[in-house]
């Protein structure tokens, strides 16, 4: 090799993924690197394209609710959610008060997953193994109510249009009440674990940093929008399925930092079980399913309904053209949205940081890819 | 100065160590020995489908109707029936379940009028073949019949 | 493979109906010559075979009105979600209004929708929030096959990757824009597959038989 070439300060291309383990699934990042900072990237999407959009227009509006659980995988009640309001949007119905509790507490349990699943594989790229097995094992207990509810414990496909097809379980309540009370402390105990850690610390503060403003034009939304200062929830801003009635804070930092950001999901889980707590109180009696047809037939219409997943702003786009299949079915999904600021995010940073902002980020390649 | 302290000290290295041992305590092992212990999953469990037989007389419960293949999004359940001379009713003849495709939403056991069509708590459905995973009647009303391990 | 044989594979051709969010094709005319053949109070009430929206009556929408004029032909409200229909050209001027003058700063979606058998193919439909106002408003627009809309890049940088997931599954190419590949289909993958005329089972026999090795990815 000619001393030249040996010597030679040139950029250097890497490529990180598709099977990089923290890179959360089959995300492709090519790296430009100037030794260890970065200079750009380019993501390389679509390894689990499946075609949602397209199934969506050849299945029925009830045959493609369970589909909608395999995006967000690791948030599918959530996503069923989005679904069920959007379809009810166009029908013009509401699902009925106790449907409408059940539907908020099953959500917000399924907050909780989601988030401990982000902070457990978060650590582990960061490289503290610990916390995995703790937040695996409240997850499990999610999962358990879950099952116990639906039947599933992953792809769970809860909801139905109109309301809910299953009533709850005998012990219910109590064992979302004992979820409750066992969660808190181990949420501390998390903390304990990381925030004052100082690798942790070292790792993560002044990482990655996104501005309010950088947000809003990247379209960025959930805890990275919330991290960077903007108080802005769509369960507060536009209360869908009965948020409006309880009690609960958005937590905001200022940085946007990826430190902040783990800050915010750890107040944002401690938030799920107040509404949880709260609307376990009050379930009200009565009917589960609305006044829906067995036969699912909106009118001719389109109707663009979002809610606030785990990740961000899950929006539904449907196009109805009076028929039993939506005519077009548009996901407007979280990560693939927030995965784009990516290279606003690292550029400049360490090849190290990328691991970091791509946890931080929780993307699910599920839901970038659909 | 408290935090030069700490640092010096790992205060906070300790704290998470001392969270960490507090979790060593034999009494909270997760693990389930699977193959020997059995999970008891929950009675809503939707796993293998199992078309129910009268207890009584051995006849299927199935009325033909074919209405669990209408509701299925995959396409993945054929039935075929005849009508018969003597009872003027349809009669199950074939019923093919495609659980390779099978995403267990459970569409079906919802559609079916006559709770023939089940999703059982089984759960240990896997098979050496892909032809093994295309359950014909026979297969639907006995149930799979996984390999019980000693251990 | 088995998938094939399936009975009824919802594949088939979309039922007629092109002209539903369309401009109203004579209606009037076509209710006119089909009443008379039966007893008027017979008649089921039908739903509308267009979108029942209503006017959008708000100070934005005539502030826009007044400022664009030709350039907006409908501002609607349908199941109380707004939206405005506006020539293809004057799209980006309205969302570069929208975000300076009526704080619409936040991208959400940019998608699109075929129907074939219209006239201006495609519809390209922008999903605007305004953070401060609280609100939700879609700026629509219909495109004929062939025709370039210019990018909204230069307005919010959220477009970048959902302009491009527009061309990808429908091949609408945007003029200007700064990265216009697919990024969900393979690079050399050929056709768009949410046009209506793909089938659901179609696939890119030439590509799956080069990348893949294997006959059909079915």
């Amino acid at each position: 090799m000619p001393d030249s070439t040996f010597l030679d300060s040139t950029e250097l291309v890497l490529n990180m993924g598709p099977q990089h383990p923290s890179t959360h699934g089959v995300l492709r990042v090519i790296l430009k690197l100037d030794g260890e900072k970065v200079l750009g990237t380019d993501c390389i999407i679509g390894y689990l394209h499946r075609g949602v959009e397209k199934i969506a227009e050849n299945r029925t509006y009830a045959q493609f609710n369970p589909y909608v659980d395999r995006m967000d995988y690791v948030a599918a009640v959530s996503n069923g959610l989005g679904y069920c309001l959007a379809v009810e949007k166009l029908l013009n119905v509401e699902a009925p008060p106790r449907a409408q509790a059940i539907r908020v507490i099953l959500t917000e349990l399924n907050r909780i997953a989601s988030h401990l699943l982000w902070l457990g594989t978060h650590a582990l790229d960061i490289g503290a193994i610990t916390p995995v097995f703790y937040c695996l094992r409240e997850r499990e207990e999610a999962l358990k109510i879950f099952e116990k509810y639906c039947g599933a414990r992953l792809t769970t496909h809860a909801f139905r249009i109109g309301g809910l097809l299953y009533e709850t379980y005998d012990g219910f309540e109590q064992e979302i009440r004992d979820f409750c009370k066992m969660f808190i402390p181990k949420v501390d105990e998390y903390e304990e674990l990381l925030t004052n850690n100082r690798i942790w610390v070292g790792r993560l503060k002044d990482v990655g940093i996104l501005s309010a403003d950088e947000c809003k034009e990247f379209g960025v939304t959930g805890p990275v929008l919330r991290a960077a200062g903007v108080k802005w929830d769509l369960r507060k801003a536009q209360p869908y399925s009965g948020y409006e009635k309880y009690d609960f804070d958005i937590p905001t930092r200022q940085n946007g930092d990826t430190y902040d950001r783990y800050m915010v999901r750890m107040e944002e889980m401690r938030q799920s079980v107040r509404i949880m707590e709260q609307a376990v109180e009050g379930i009200p009696e009565g009917p589960i399913m609305g006044k829906v047809g067995k036969v699912i037939k909106p009118a001719i219409g389109e109707a663009y309904v979002s809610i606030e997943a785990p990740k961000g702003e899950l929006g539904y786009y449907i196009v109805s053209d009076g028929s039993t299949q939506p005519y077009r079915c548009r996901v407007r999904p979280p990560s693939f949205v927030n995965l784009q600021a990516l290279d606003r995010m690292i550029r400049g940073g360490l090849i190290a940081d990328v691991v970091a902002v791509i946890g931080t980020l929780d993307i699910v390649l599920g839901e970038v890819d659909r | 100065m408290t935090g030069l302290l700490k640092k010096i000290f790992l205060v906070d290295l300790f704290q998470g160590l001392f969270v960490t041992f507090r979790n060593q305590n034999p009494k909270y092992i997760y693990t389930e020995q699977y193959p020997a212990e059995r999970p008891k999953v929950a009675e809503r469990y939707r796993g293998a489908p199992r078309l129910n037989i009268n207890p009584d007389n051995g006849e299927t419960l199935c009325i033909s109707c074919n209405l669990c293949a209408l509701a299925c999004p995959e396409n993945l359940i054929v039935v075929t029936s005849e009508r018969s001379e003597v009872t003027k009713r349809k009669e199950l003849i074939t019923f093919t379940y495609d659980t390779s495709r099978c995403m267990f939403c459970g569409l079906c056991e919802d559609a079916c009028p006559v709770d023939a069509l089940e999703l059982t708590q089984d759960f240990e459905m896997a098979s050496y073949t892909r032809e093994g995973q295309i359950w014909d009647r026979q297969a639907l009303e006995e149930g799979p019949k996984p390999t019980q391990y000693k251990c | 493979m088995a998938d094939e044989q399936t009975p009824g594979a919802p594949d088939a051709a979309p039922p007629p109906k092109g002209e539903a969010a369309g401009p109203p094709v004579k209606p009037a005319a076509d209710a006119a010559k089909a009443a008379p053949p039966k007893p008027a109070a017979a008649a089921p009430p039908k739903p509308p075979a267009i979108m029942a929206a209503t006017p959008w009556d708000s100070d934005l929408a005539r502030e826009l009105k007044e400022r664009f004029g030709e350039g907006i032909s409908e501002t609607s409200t349908y199941l109380g979600q707004n939206f405005i229909v506006a020539r293809p050209d004057s799209v980006i001027p309205i969302l570069e209004y929208l975000k300076l003058e009526a704080d619409f700063d936040y991208m959400v979606d940019v998608t699109a929708v075929d129907w074939p058998k219209r006239a201006e193919r495609f519809d390209v439909v922008y999903v605007l929030y305004s953070f401060s106002r609280n609100e939700r408003v879609r700026v629509k627009t219909y495109i004929a096959e062939g025709f370039q809309p210019e990018t909204a890049v230069g307005v919010h940088l959220t477009a970048n990757w959902l302009e491009r997931e527009v061309f990808d599954m429908f091949g609408i190419e945007f003029a200007g824009h700064p990265d216009l590949r697919r990024i969900l289909m393979p690079e050399e993958w050929q056709g768009h597959p949410l046009r209506k005329d793909y089938g659901i089972l179609q696939q890119d026999q030439r590509w799956v038989r080069e990348n893949l090795e294997i006959e059909s990815g079915q």
